[in-house]
């Protein structure tokens, strides 16, 4: 089983490698191989809006740069987490730039899911999804706010399972721990 | 009697001036034109990404009105248009500007207009952390059917955007405090009545552009598995 630590944090603000290093160590005590990529380390470019990756190099983006690894290791892993500072209630742009370049990962195609018109999957399987936002001070409507993305990026993108939750900067490790246990179990992670 | 009244256009799309949000942005700029304001209009992702930061916060900071035009990316707002906010707020300590509004307007590439719900509310939020004025915010489905087209010459199918605007653009007129509901409904009413219609017409534009690039029998490719 495989997982990937999409970290968004923002290269001058506060790190948010406490959070990646405990969901590593939960991660690897269930028997996962587990990939971290601080984004904000690579080389990705911004969506140009092209739809080349469905009209052109259909499932690749025609940028190359380091968002194609990052494509390849999301639609090979079991479980993604988004790990962002909270953004006026979303993620932040290190963190979106590497999501906008993933829409190569589903067809152009519409179906319908949950009510409304999405894109049908291109692949048979996608990952599980888990949100965790990082407030420097927490907002109610924020982190509602980033629960109800976090679902909607779900839906779109055909996660099987899906799991949110916000923390404040100033939270202990064993509350951290806690959560994140909660958050892995939510999505079938288990410890046996 | 506009005239000392400014607004800046700021267009999130790459799509630049073929965008349908560049197309919803310029039918409020040239109506406000006509009133005697003052109008400035800046890309995003071509120019506010690339210019000094001095002379972009100083252009926001002139600006009485701030019209925010983006497509949804990934249920929210394009990455440069999230970096372009983190930095205005970045650089701005609460009621550094007085009385600056905003308003956005998002358009989507599915026909429901709801799925643009999160990304203004991310707006609201950006206006309350920087000090800013929400106005409230315009949600269109459906935004292929402008693609780039001046909204005035949409026919029949943009009457509904025409009329949206126009109450959007009284209300800057008259120094309202919100955009009018009735504004927000005509946006989001579907220009085409039929989703499957849509949908229908959208997947025959992929197919087409699938086969001018030749690789029509590689649109399902999994390259990665
Ligand atoms: C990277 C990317 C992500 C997108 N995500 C969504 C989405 O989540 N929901 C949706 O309805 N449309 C989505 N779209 C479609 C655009 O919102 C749609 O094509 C829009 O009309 C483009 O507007 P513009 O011409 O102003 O750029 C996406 C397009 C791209 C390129």
């Amino acid at each position: 089983m495989k997982a990937l630590i999409l970290n968004g944090e923002r290269s001058f603000e506060y790190s948010l490698s406490k959070f990646s290093k405990i969901i590593e160590d939960l991660l690897k005590g269930a028997g996962y191989q587990i990939k971290t990529i601080i984004l904000h380390e690579k080389n990705i470019g911004n969506c140009i809006g092209c739809f080349g990756c469905w009209l052109k190099k259909p499932g690749i983006c025609i940028i190359e740069d380091d968002a194609q690894e990052v494509a390849r290791e999301v639609i090979n892993s079991d479980i993604i987490i988004y790990l962002t500072p909270v953004t006026f209630g979303g993620y932040s742009s290190q963190l979106k730039k590497a999501l906008d370049r993933n829409i190569s990962l589903i067809s152009p195609f519409f179906g319908t899911y949950h009510g409304e018109v999405h894109h049908r999957p291109r692949y048979k399987k996608y990952p599980s999804l888990i949100g965790i936002g990082v407030f420097s001070e927490y907002n109610k409507d924020q982190a509602e706010l980033f629960t109800n993305l976090v679902e909607r990026n779900a839906y779109n993108f055909h996660s099987p399972s899906h799991a949110s939750q916000v923390f404040t900067a100033g939270e202990s490790l064993q509350e951290i721990e806690l959560k994140i246990n909660s958050l892995l179990s939510k999505v079938g992670v288990n410890y046996e | 009697m506009n005239k000392s009244r400014n607004i800046l256009l700021l267009v999130g799309s790459p799509g630049g001036a073929s965008s349908t949000s560049a197309s919803l942005g310029h039918y409020i700029l040239d109506q406000l034109a006509v009133q005697g304001f003052v109008t400035t209009e800046l890309n995003i992702q071509s120019e506010v990404q690339s210019s000094d930061l001095q002379t972009f916060c100083k252009t926001i900071d002139d600006a009485e009105i701030i019209l925010l035009t983006f497509p949804l990316y990934v249920d929210s707002l394009p990455a440069p248009v999230i970096n372009t906010l983190e930095l205005i707020r970045d650089r701005r300590v609460k009621s550094q500007v007085n009385n600056q509004k905003l308003i956005a307007i998002v358009n989507c590439g599915f026909p429901e207009a709801s799925h643009n719900e999160w990304a203004l509310a991310i707006c609201e939020q950006f206006a309350q952390e920087a000090g800013i004025h929400w106005m409230g915010g315009l949600s269109l489905g459906m935004g292929g059917v402008v693609h780039g087209k001046p909204v005035s010459e949409l026919g029949g199918i943009g009457t509904n955007i025409v009329n949206a605007l126009d109450l959007v653009v009284e209300s800057i007129v008259q120094k309202e405090d919100k955009i009018p509901e009735e504004a927000i409904e005509y946006m989001a009413t579907p220009p085409i009545p039929y989703k499957w219609m849509y949908t229908s017409i959208a997947s025959i534009s992929w197919i087409f552009g699938a086969l001018k690039n030749k690789v029509l029998t590689k649109i399902g490719s999994k390259p990665f598995v």
